[in-house]
């Protein structure tokens, strides 16, 4: 019945970073998540299709482990009005926590949709699947979809406020551009509670540097939250022998436990 | 603010066959027929595009059962499915209930709705294809249907699940589909049938020409069904369609549009 969590627990204890082999188990990877070397050399820049994962070292510090819950090592420089919500806000994630019961992150509790970026700091794969007109980004986690337009349109401003934003994207040669708008102003920007406002846009800069690895160069700009646009990097895995499985939040009562080993210094 | 519940209450209000211009401009397809030369050719094995459920404009509410459930005609319950489906009790169809009676599992929570209830939203459905996996993007609730053609088998390891464990494979030109693995947490369609956690369900998809889409799934529970039944869908291609977001959380006023789902129409 719970084999489920089972897996989640494990799959959040393995992206931090614990046991490569057991991860390779969870996702049925028959063999090690290393791709043979004879077929590294030869990939299509524009091709992003693929399971990916966050490629991290396996580091020791809570500190270091900040891409499990924000973009970047460094203060994003918040406005006032940013800095305001930041502090009002209590995660129950990195260095200076809050207890599960005490936490007002806006997914607990409601599984709300976690909402754009912040799905990326969920510990679970993504599947990139591309269509001419679109390349989508599928996150594991909670079944949520990035839709990026490749077609040629504009923003659609009818669609109103949005959790996930709208997207379109562009090839700049080797490089996907994509730009999303739009959003609602009901989720975070990350899991530590970093504000966007309904201003949020979001500039990826997306590119394979090479068969194995996804670089996502993501810049914030909010002027409502932030007093400059701000730039983090995201390096993801290509994972040829895993699939992506259904991790909803409906079915995460054990989180207190996985959140709690993710936010105490590791052993 | 409020916009996107707006164009949810608008497209349902629509497919609800009130206005098939404003349905139109909803979702802009401009130019709904394909030229000729574009019909003729497709593969068979392309399933790709945006699908809507293709009913005509019935007046009724006993006709536009495909809002609600599977079938016009009473599926045959076992004694433990009767139980089951008298306690449910659906705001939808000719008997509903008001909402604030409603023991629907999906309201007030928001939980994922499952397998194959999902496609009884009358909201269009993507299908992108890998060489390894047929997927459908619902565009209700950014629910997935991952069909694995890689040919694995089911795997029990991943516990019981919302959307089941798909795999399929071709038969000729008919593509073949068959999920396992549920848990019992969900209704089968939006009037209460019910399910246990030994349903399975076949789906023999075939494009019988390019523009439209059968799917005939047979629906096997021994513990809630006396024997198997079968129910057929016909979907239409949307090719200036694209899915668009639609989460449950945006749907406070829902109340009034499962009213007017479950009157009988004006005209």
């Amino acid at each position: 019945m719970r084999k489920c969590l089972i897996g989640l627990a494990m799959a959040v204890f393995i992206s931090v970073g614990f046991s490569r082999s057991a991860s390779a188990q969870t996702k049925q990877a028959s063999q090690p998540p290393a791709v043979a070397s004879s077929s590294s050399d030869s990939f299509d820049p524009h091709d992003l299709s693929g399971v990916w994962m966050q490629d991290r070292p396996r580091l020791g510090r809570v500190i270091e482990r900040y891409w499990i819950y924000e973009l970047t090592l460094e203060e994003p420089p918040m406005t006032a009005w940013g800095l305001a919500q930041y502090k009002a806000a209590k995660s129950s994630f990195g260095t200076h926590s809050f207890p599960i019961a005490e936490t007002n992150d806006p997914i607990y509790h409601s599984c709300s949709p976690t909402g754009f970026p912040r799905a990326f700091f969920h510990a679970f794969p993504i599947q990139i699947v591309q269509s001419p007109a679109e390349v989508i980004v599928l996150f594991e986690w909670d079944s949520l979809r990035h839709q990026i337009f490749t077609d040629g349109r504009a923003h659609d401003t009818a669609l109103g406020p949005l959790w996930m934003g709208d997207s379109i994207g562009h090839w700049e040669g080797n490089t996907l551009v994509a730009d999303t708008v739009n959003f609602n102003e009901k989720t975070w920007l990350d899991r530590i509670g970093h504000p966007h406002s309904d201003a949020l846009h979001v500039i990826e800069h997306i590119r394979r540097v090479d068969r194995d690895h996804l670089e996502d160069e993501i810049t914030i700009d909010d002027p409502k939250a932030y007093t400059k646009p701000w730039t983090g990097k995201i390096v993801f895995a290509l994972k040829p022998k895993w699939t992506l499985s259904e991790e909803f939040c409906e079915d995460i009562g054990s989180f207190e436990n996985i959140e709690q080993q993710e936010t105490s210094p590791a052993k | 603010m409020r916009n996107r519940p707006l164009g949810f209450a608008l497209a349902l209000a629509i497919v609800l066959s009130m206005s098939p211009a404003l349905f139109a401009q909803s979702k802009k397809p401009t130019e709904a027929a394909a030229s000729a030369s574009e019909k003729a050719s497709f593969d068979p094995h392309d399933l790709s595009g945006v699908w809507m459920q293709d009913h005509p404009r019935l007046i009724t509410v006993d006709a536009r059962y495909w809002v609600y459930k599977f079938t016009m005609e009473e599926p045959p319950m076992s004694e433990w499915g009767e139980k089951q489906f008298k306690a449910a009790k659906t705001s939808f169809g000719p008997h509903a209930y008001p909402l604030a009676e409603t023991n629907d599992p999906v309201y007030h929570t928001c939980d994922p709705l499952g397998f194959p209830r999902i496609y009884l939203y009358p909201l269009p459905l993507q299908i992108v294809q890998t060489p390894t996996e047929v997927i459908m993007l619902f565009e209700y609730d950014s629910l997935r249907h991952h069909i694995f053609t890689d040919g694995r088998k089911h795997d029990e390891s991943l516990g019981p699940l919302w959307m089941g464990d798909a795999i399929g494979h071709w038969e000729g030109d008919t593509f073949v589909a068959d999920t396992t693995n549920f848990n019992d947490k969900t209704w089968l369609d939006r009037m209460g049938h019910p399910h246990s956690d030994a349903l399975h369900v076949v789906e023999r998809i075939r494009r019988v020409d390019r523009e439209h889409l059968v799917d005939d799934m047979t629906i096997d529970d021994p513990k809630a069904y006396t024997k198997l039944w079968t129910a057929h869908q016909i979907f239409a291609l949307q090719p200036k369609w694209t899915i668009a977001e639609s989460f449950c959380e945006d749907e406070q006023s829902f109340e009034s549009i499962d009213e007017s789902g479950a009157a009988p129409a004006k005209k």
